[in-house]
């Protein structure tokens, strides 16, 4: 019974293991600043047992095991954890981390749009001069799922006319937001469909 | 410049809180302006269009603070609101536009001038205006318009009627006190002497400059009535007289008197006469500079042992210190909103002009020319001037605070130098 | 015996402020007959010295060559009626300042000379700060040539 567990707790990991490294893959490619390291431990040590024997009496069985554990033997410490231990699939761990990844991911296509319409704004802001001045304006945007402004309102002024004027003299000239077209859904509902744009004056020279 | 893009937001699962996004940094280009010709009435000269509309862009563009949009580029030449189509100029990237026309003129040669200024990104028109004046100043006319403009854009009062002081020394035995517009058209020369001529500076009124002549052989404060030409030499019973800099009152003076040879602040009341002692101490003191709430007076002093900027309180006389970065502060000056400063700054061997708020200990610089001398600020606080050197000849250059322009004013005959820009 | 101790005080004090208003006063006098430098017209003393004494950036101080200069010229200064004290700066730094700093050394070079017995009332000093320069470069060998106190005799 227990040789069944383990071998079935196998073969579940090898799956699992194939398909975080590709979904590894996929977020190497975004270019974010922040990297985010993952630890997870797939495993929980439960007891050291040595079990050579119990391996070659379920040979059947273990045949195809054994096809899929080659295809894996590259990966000397898989290989290691296997032979004389005995270890219990670490479930909990595993979803949190999931789960965390799949947050992680959101989290930078957010950062990156984000930093896209950043750029964008700096790009046509003409910012007064304000010396001594430390200002800051908010507006909220209305976009379309298409990356249309369809509307934008100041919510909350500085108490400088010059400042606020160029503020909205900067947002008139961008209609069109274009990353925001390929964006997922719910990413945008959530995040895009309406956001505040805070403008800021440090008072400093630039 | 800062590269410093911050994003801030809350926990993307939760629908409640809003995605916000910073923008600190703004686009190092200038606001592009259109300064169509204006149209004339039948009985106009038909260069007047031209040329008020040329000398409102001259202006304008006179500090790097705008662009302008070419003639040749302009889709069409509106001179009233009926004909003006806002499209024309979206298109070629323009964000305001002025047009107008030259109404007519009167028997006594008063043009009559209307001018409107739009806001091409907003589509509204924020400025419309009618002035009468004399056809041979249209020059001045010009200049009252394009106050008003850049007020418009800009939020900040307009200079282009100011005037700027300055020395130019010939040759080694001539040496000029001169005046000009601050374009450098019509320029005088109040004083010329075979002996060096220092500090000019402007009274509040624009009336009157004092300056320091070695005219007698040693350093002496004259003030020169700008009307009538005449001079008056200022008496106190110290060997040498200097650095002369009128109060924001135009009642008194604050100059340096060297008594016995320790040279230190004093201020000197116009009217009576009077002499007050504000420093009294054996290092050097000197360069006074009042605030402009003539609450302070700024100066040099080296009696932490090399020159640094201090502050003393002209009713309570406490001095403070000002600056502790560098080994030489020196000649330091006040902005027009008394917040901040800006003086001659070294560096290793470098000398530059800097700025310091006057909350903070941190210190700007400016420049990046290495022998930059007696900086002078426009009355609305945004440009600053100053004498530099290329070679052996002496230059005035500029730089706006937004640090977007830098520019250097033209070359003339002989070394330019200790520019003082009129209230 | 606390009050005479005190008036003791106060008589030393004001003989000795006396003594300061009265050299004040002269020194007055003589820094305001500079003005009128009706001695500059009279024949200049030739001596067959440098007549020029240098010095650090921002240093107003003698150095042992300064003071060799200076003590190799008594003799000529002992028949001449007026001393001439020339302050000079080179360009670097604020003129204002610079004023300050040549009138300095000037007064360095005078108080030396009034050491080795010069007659103060003998001594003339002006200072120019960096306005009239030797060498109208911007180089580290102009700059020291400009640093200077020019000794002329009359």
């Amino acid at each position: 019974m227990n040789k069944i567990l383990t071998s079935f707790n196998t073969f579940a990991f090898i799956l699992l293991f194939l398909s975080f490294v590709f979904s590894v893959f996929s977020i190497t490619t975004l270019k974010v600043d922040e990297t985010q390291s993952i630890k997870v431990n797939f495993y929980e040590l439960i007891e050291s047992v040595e079990q050579p024997k119990r391996l070659s009496e379920a040979r059947p069985k273990e045949t195809i095991q054994q096809a899929d554990l080659n295809k894996i033997e590259k990966n000397s410490e898989v290989k290691k954890s296997l032979d004389f231990k005995k270890y219990k699939l670490n479930k909990p761990d595993i979803k949190r981390e999931l789960s965390k990844i799949k947050l992680s991911k959101e989290r930078e296509v957010i950062l990156k749009i984000s930093a896209i319409i950043q750029d964008k704004i700096s790009s046509v802001w003409i910012k007064p001069n304000s010396l001594s001045k430390v200002l800051a304006a908010k507006v909220l945007i209305n976009l379309a799922p298409s990356g249309e402004v369809i509307n934008f309102e100041m919510v909350e002024p500085s108490n400088d006319k010059f400042f606020d004027e160029s503020v909205l003299i900067a947002i008139n000239k961008i209609s069109f937001f274009e990353e925001i077209l390929g964006l997922d859904r719910k990413l945008f509902e959530s995040n895009f469909r309406n956001f505040k744009l805070v403008f800021k004056s440090s008072g400093e020279i630039e | 410049m800062k590269r410093s893009l911050i994003i801030l937001f809350l926990a993307s699962s939760n629908i409640f809180s809003i995605l916000e996004i910073e923008i600190i940094k703004g686009s190092d280009s200038l606001s592009k302006v259109a300064f169509v010709p204006f149209g004339i009435e039948e009985n106009v000269n038909e260069n007047y269009g031209e040329q008020i509309s040329n000398l409102i862009e001259k202006n304008m563009l006179l500090f790097g603070e705008f662009e302008n949009l070419d003639k040749a580029e302009m889709l069409s030449f509106p001179d009233s609101e009926e004909d003006f189509y806002y499209r024309d100029w979206k298109i070629m990237g323009v964000d305001y536009s002025v047009i107008g026309r030259v109404n007519s003129v009167n028997a006594l040669g008063n043009l009559n001038i209307s001018y409107s200024l739009f806001n091409i990104n907003r589509r509204i028109k924020i400025l419309e205006g009618e002035i009468v004046g004399k056809e041979n100043n249209i020059e001045g006319i010009a200049k009252i318009i394009s106050n008003r403009i850049y007020e418009k854009i800009t939020g900040l009062k307009g200079i282009f009627d100011t005037k700027l002081a300055y020395i130019v020394n010939l040759d080694t035995e001539t040496y000029q006190m001169c005046i000009s517009d601050i374009d450098g058209k019509n320029e005088q020369i109040l004083f010329t002497s075979a002996a060096p001529i220092m500090s000019p500076d402007w009274s509040p009124d624009r009336k009157k400059i004092a300056y320091v002549s070695f005219e007698n052989g040693l350093a002496e404060i004259f003030i020169q009535d700008l009307a009538s030409g005449e001079r008056e030499s200022i008496q106190t019973l110290g060997m040498t007289n200097s650095a002369p800099v009128w109060s924001p009152d135009g009642k008194s003076l604050a100059l340096v008197v060297s008594f016995s040879g320790n040279p230190d602040i004093f201020s000197y009341s116009i009217n009576n006469k009077r002499l007050v002692r504000l420093t009294n101490h054996y290092g050097i003191d000197t360069e006074p500079s009042w605030s402009p709430d003539s609450k302070k007076i700024i100066f040099t002093s080296d009696r932490s042992g090399s020159p640094q900027l201090y502050e003393i309180n002209t009713q309570s006389k406490r001095k403070k210190r000002l600056t502790r970065d560098g080994n030489y502060n020196a000649r330091g000056r006040y902005f027009p909103d008394g917040k901040s400063i800006f003086f001659v700054h070294g560096n290793e061997g470098n000398f530059q002009i800097a700025t310091k708020k006057l909350s903070s200990r941190f210190i700007e610089t400016l420049t990046s020319t290495s022998l930059d001398e007696s900086p002078t600020i426009s009355p609305n606080g945004n440009i600053i001037i100053y004498a530099t050197k290329e070679g052996s000849k002496g230059y005035l250059g500029g730089i706006t605070l937004d640090g977007k322009s830098r520019f250097s004013l033209p070359v003339k005959n002989g070394s330019v130098r200790e520019p003082a820009w009129s209230p | 015996m606390e009050p005479i101790g005190i008036f003791i005080l106060a008589m030393v004090c004001q003989f000795y402020s006396c003594a300061q208003n009265v050299s004040d006063s002269v020194e007055r006098m003589q820094y305001a007959s500079v003005a009128g430098e009706e001695y500059l017209d009279g024949e200049k003393i030739q001596t067959n010295l440098d007549d020029k004494v240098y010095f650090d950036f921002d240093k107003s101080s003698l150095d042992a060559d300064d003071k060799n200069l200076l003590e190799q010229y008594l003799p000529a200064i002992r028949k001449a009626k007026i001393v001439r004290l020339e302050g000079h700066c080179d360009e670097r730094g604020t003129r204002e300042y610079n004023l300050a700093l040549g009138e300095r050394r000037a007064l360095e070079v005078r108080d030396f000379l009034i050491i080795k017995g010069v007659s103060g009332k003998k001594i003339r000093v002006v200072s120019f700060g960096e306005e009239r320069p030797i060498k109208n470069a911007s180089n580290e060998k102009a700059w020291a040539e400009n640093r200077r106190v020019e000794i002329s005799l009359y």
